[in-house]
């Protein structure tokens, strides 16, 4: 009942984790799983995107049958023992193909998810800067670019890039990274107007300092929940781009290749359609539901199990 | 403290929704899903009563490429061809489903024996829809103009002299050498017959002596046709047809399910496979064709498919047989450069048949092992799907061949494939009627130089008779394809879904040539 008031500023959690170094990082991760894991919404998603990484690791060394095997008699075949998922219009796996898939969607989405928070994070620094003119002008930038359609860019991209993966990656970044931005940016003010920064930067702390140890920590909350909603985004547009014919190449397995194979048929090989589109559906929701639960479980404010924890070690 | 108490509580008990409502989202997205699925083959499948039975003065047929405007002389596409040559415009000849000449508004001709002079004589009380009276006036200033102005498809007449009249009724053209295409070049653009003396904007209206007039035209969307009261000849079936437009395959199957067409042609021959099932509402045709799927080899020095070894092993490594069955097994195998409707036409594929041992002892031999394989990239456009792209690399996997696939935009085909030159392996469908002569040009993307087919194929174009024609083209195709200058990966056949009261639809060649004069409908009771 007589715990320090400061604990509720905002900045606390990530000072807690500094305090107590890389074991009680650990820890802290470890009872954020948990809390996770003890909500319905939490356990789906762990488990989904716990699968999702096992499938890709697993299809590097094994798929149930060689991606590149075709058969011209036996195309659109219904699931069998020999081919679980059927098979697509040149004979080949629909399983296997939607197995390596998998690989594909991970890497594009952790690589899209990079260059948003890094092109985020360039932003939300260069908004909370003291430079006015770089804060007024940054916003007004995000402001106008962030009305430019992501497709539209990817169209643009494919231009010089033709169809590949970095068209959806540098597409989709950019794009999220300014939303990301603009969500992040009211947090961020509040911090960086914030009675601690203002002595920080008295006690002689570099910009540079401040932005990492202060505003970073305040924003990082919105920012996890963004991130994983632009990973959902990210697999939905690796499938719209592919159909469009401006990401994976063909002959690179990916959700949306196995989609737009099979969507010419739809009316009648339907199965075939439904496949890939269940699994994007699922993966969508469940990064999604993993950024809520991430922030609920991460944040001390609402998870007690992590204030209590601290507080019974600090005692 | 209190805030802390309350946000702990708070947390404790996250509330009975908010833990349910994730499950219930994934169900009811699940079950949307499968609800749409299944809601548009449901929807689809319900019309088939939608037509105005009864009549049958009118019939509507889907079609896949629609023309942007009615310019024939000046518009390229043969969208244009398909629906206005035979139905709005007619030439001196015509062709029938065949592809051999037939008379039209020229009830005979005589060729002289050096085969320099042609005398067309022309049917007599033919008249434009507009009512001016069509004679050999009006064919010698449609010909003039052709020539003069270099409409679109001009070139193929070649070795055209003079063109001039003698009388109303008669037509002469003089050539400075034989050429044994003529005839059937002149049933093409080249020999539509246009009223010298009408007014009307050629964009969107047709002024023509065909069977049928133009009556409506919306660009991209549909055309209406109706029966040209002063035809010469016999009326059409039927007075009105309606053409509709569908670029998108599945809004087509839609259209036929639903009644709103009767006709749909072309159709993917897996896609017409609930019609071929539905026996009692529809039948499926399939007509033949001249669209050649051409694996184009480039035979330029400096690439791996320069060695005819390489070219060769790629032609045994290939199953053809597979291709056309993963694609609904209604195409034909095709071994050399000439498709059966197209003068010089011989059964070639018993020359490469799909052999993979003789395939990796031919790369041996060119000096390709398994530590040093052969690579090689397709390069096409992404038209035509990346299924065949796909089987290739297979196929071609199992005798060792490294094979990328690149599937680009049209325009970077263009550029890269058929200006520059710049590929090892390229898939086009060629599919132009007697388009033989491109293996006698060297400077063709091909990068095939083989005198003796330039010989044969020019003896060939300048013969006097049908026969000797005939067998000098096909002694320069069995060359081109004994020396693998390319792969004929199949012999694409139209695939035409129509309900069953439907008769007298063309099935052969109907991409570019679509005579609808016999086209007739009854609707079932």
């Amino acid at each position: 009942m007589n715990r320090p008031d400061r604990r509720r500023v905002p900045e606390a959690p990530a000072r807690i984790a500094a305090e107590h170094g890389p074991r009680g990082r650990l820890r802290r991760a470890g009872v954020v799983v948990a809390s996770m894991w003890a909500h319905g919404a939490g356990r789906f998603a762990l488990v989904t995107l716990g699968l999702w990484i096992l499938v890709s690791l697993v299809s590097l060394f094994w798929t149930p049958r060689s991606l590149w095997e075709t058969n011209g008699y036996a195309v659109w075949a219904k699931p069998s023992a020999d081919h679980w998922l059927g098979t697509d219009g040149v004979g080949a796996d629909v399983f296997s193909w939607l197995m390596a898939g998998s690989r594909t969607d991970l890497v594009i989405v952790a690589l899209t998810v990079l260059v948003a928070l890094a092109i985020g994070l360039l932003l939300v620094a260069a908004m909370t800067s003291r430079a006015a003119a770089l804060a007024h002008g940054s916003v007004v930038l995000i402001d106008a670019l962030i009305s430019i359609p992501t497709v539209l860019i990817a169209l643009m991209l494919a231009v010089p890039l033709g169809a590949s993966v970095a068209v959806i990656v540098l597409a989709c970044g950019f794009g999220y990274g300014l939303n990301l931005a603009r969500v992040a940016r009211p947090s961020a003010m509040l911090a960086a107007r914030s009675m601690y920064v203002e002595s920080a930067r008295a006690d002689g702390a570099s910009a540079m300092r401040v932005f990492a140890t202060h505003i970073v920590p305040n924003v990082m909350p919105t920012l996890v929940v963004q991130c994983s909603l632009s990973a959902g985004t990210a697999v939905l547009a690796e499938a719209g781009l592919t159909y469009l014919g401006v990401g994976v190449p063909s002959g690179v397995p990916s959700w949306g290749h196995s989609l737009s194979t099979s969507v010419r048929f739809i009316n009648i090989y339907p199965l075939t359609v439904l496949w890939p589109g269940l699994l994007v559906t699922v993966v969508v929701v469940a990064l999604n539901l993993f950024g809520d639960a991430l922030r609920e479980a991460a944040d001390p404010l609402t998870n007690p199990r992590l204030r209590g924890d601290d507080g019974h070690r600090r005692r | 403290m209190t805030t802390d108490m309350s946000l702990a509580a708070k947390s404790k008990k996250p509330g009975g929704p908010r833990k349910a409502a994730p499950w219930i989202g994934v169900v009811l997205v699940v079950a949307v899903l499968i609800a749409v699925v299944f809601g548009v083959r449901a929807a689809a499948s319900r019309g088939g009563g939608a037509v105005d039975g009864g009549a049958a003065d009118s019939v509507t047929i889907g079609l896949k490429l629609a023309p942007t405007n009615l310019d024939i002389r000046n518009t390229a596409g043969s969208s244009l061809d398909q629906i206005l040559i035979g139905n709005v415009y007619e030439g001196l000849v015509a062709r029938d489903s065949d592809n051999k000449v037939v008379p039209a508004l020229a009830k005979s001709w005589d060729v002289s024996d050096d085969g320099l002079k042609y005398t067309f004589h022309l049917r007599d009380g033919v008249t434009f829809s507009n009512g001016d009276a069509l004679t050999a006036e009006d064919v010698v200033w449609s010909l003039d103009e052709l020539v003069s102005k270099q409409y679109h498809d001009a070139d193929s007449l070649k070795n055209l002299e003079t063109i001039g009249a003698s009388g109303d009724d008669t037509v002469v053209l003089t050539l400075s050498k034989p050429y044994s295409q003529l005839l059937w070049a002149l049933t093409g653009r080249a020999g539509l017959v246009f009223d010298k003396d009408a007014k009307y904007v050629a964009k969107t209206q047709a002024v023509g002596s065909g069977p049928y007039l133009v009556k409506e035209f919306k660009p991209n969307t549909m055309i209406t046709l109706e029966a040209n009261p002063k035809y010469w000849g016999a009326q059409p079936k039927t007075p009105t047809v309606v053409v509709r437009y569908y670029a998108d395959d599945n809004a087509a199957v839609n259209a036929l399910k639903s009644g709103e067409v009767q006709v749909l042609a072309p159709i993917g021959a897996q896609l017409a496979e609930p019609f071929r099932k539905d026996t009692a509402k529809y039948v499926v045709e399939t007509g033949e064709g001249t669209d050649k799927y051409v694996l184009g080899m480039n035979n330029a020095a400096g690439h791996p498919t320069a060695d005819k070894k390489v070219r060769q092993a790629i032609r045994y490594a290939i199953d053809h047989d597979q291709l056309i069955a993963a694609r609904g097994g209604v195409d034909k195998a095709l071994g050399g450069p000439i498709p059966s409707l197209d003068p010089g036409y011989e059964d070639l594929t018993k020359l490469y048949p799909h052999d993979a041992e003789k395939a990796q002892a031919l790369l041996k031999e060119a000096g390709y092992t398994k530590e040093h394989p052969l690579r090689l990239t397709l390069t096409y456009a992404n038209t035509y799907g990346s299924e065949i792209g796909d089987q290739l690399r297979s196929q071609l996997k199992e005798v060792g061949i490294d094979l990328k696939v690149n599937v680009v935009e049209f325009s970077t085909w263009l550029q890269d494939v058929y200006t520059d030159k710049d590929y090892d392996l390229s898939l086009v469908d060629h599919n132009e009627s007697h388009d033989f002569t491109q293996w006698s040009n060297p400077d063709y993307y091909y990068g095939y130089d083989n005198k003796d087919v330039q010989r044969l194929t020019d003896e060939g174009l300048h013969a006097t008779d049908d026969a000797t024609r005939d067998a000098k083209l096909a002694q320069a195709a069995r060359i081109v394809s004994e020396d693998a200058a390319a792969d004929w990966l199949l012999n694409y056949r139209i695939t035409t879904a129509m309900d069953k009261g439907v008769t007298g639809f063309p099935l052969n060649m109907n991409q570019t040539y679509l005579p609808l004069w016999n086209v007739a409908y009854t609707p079932a009771k």
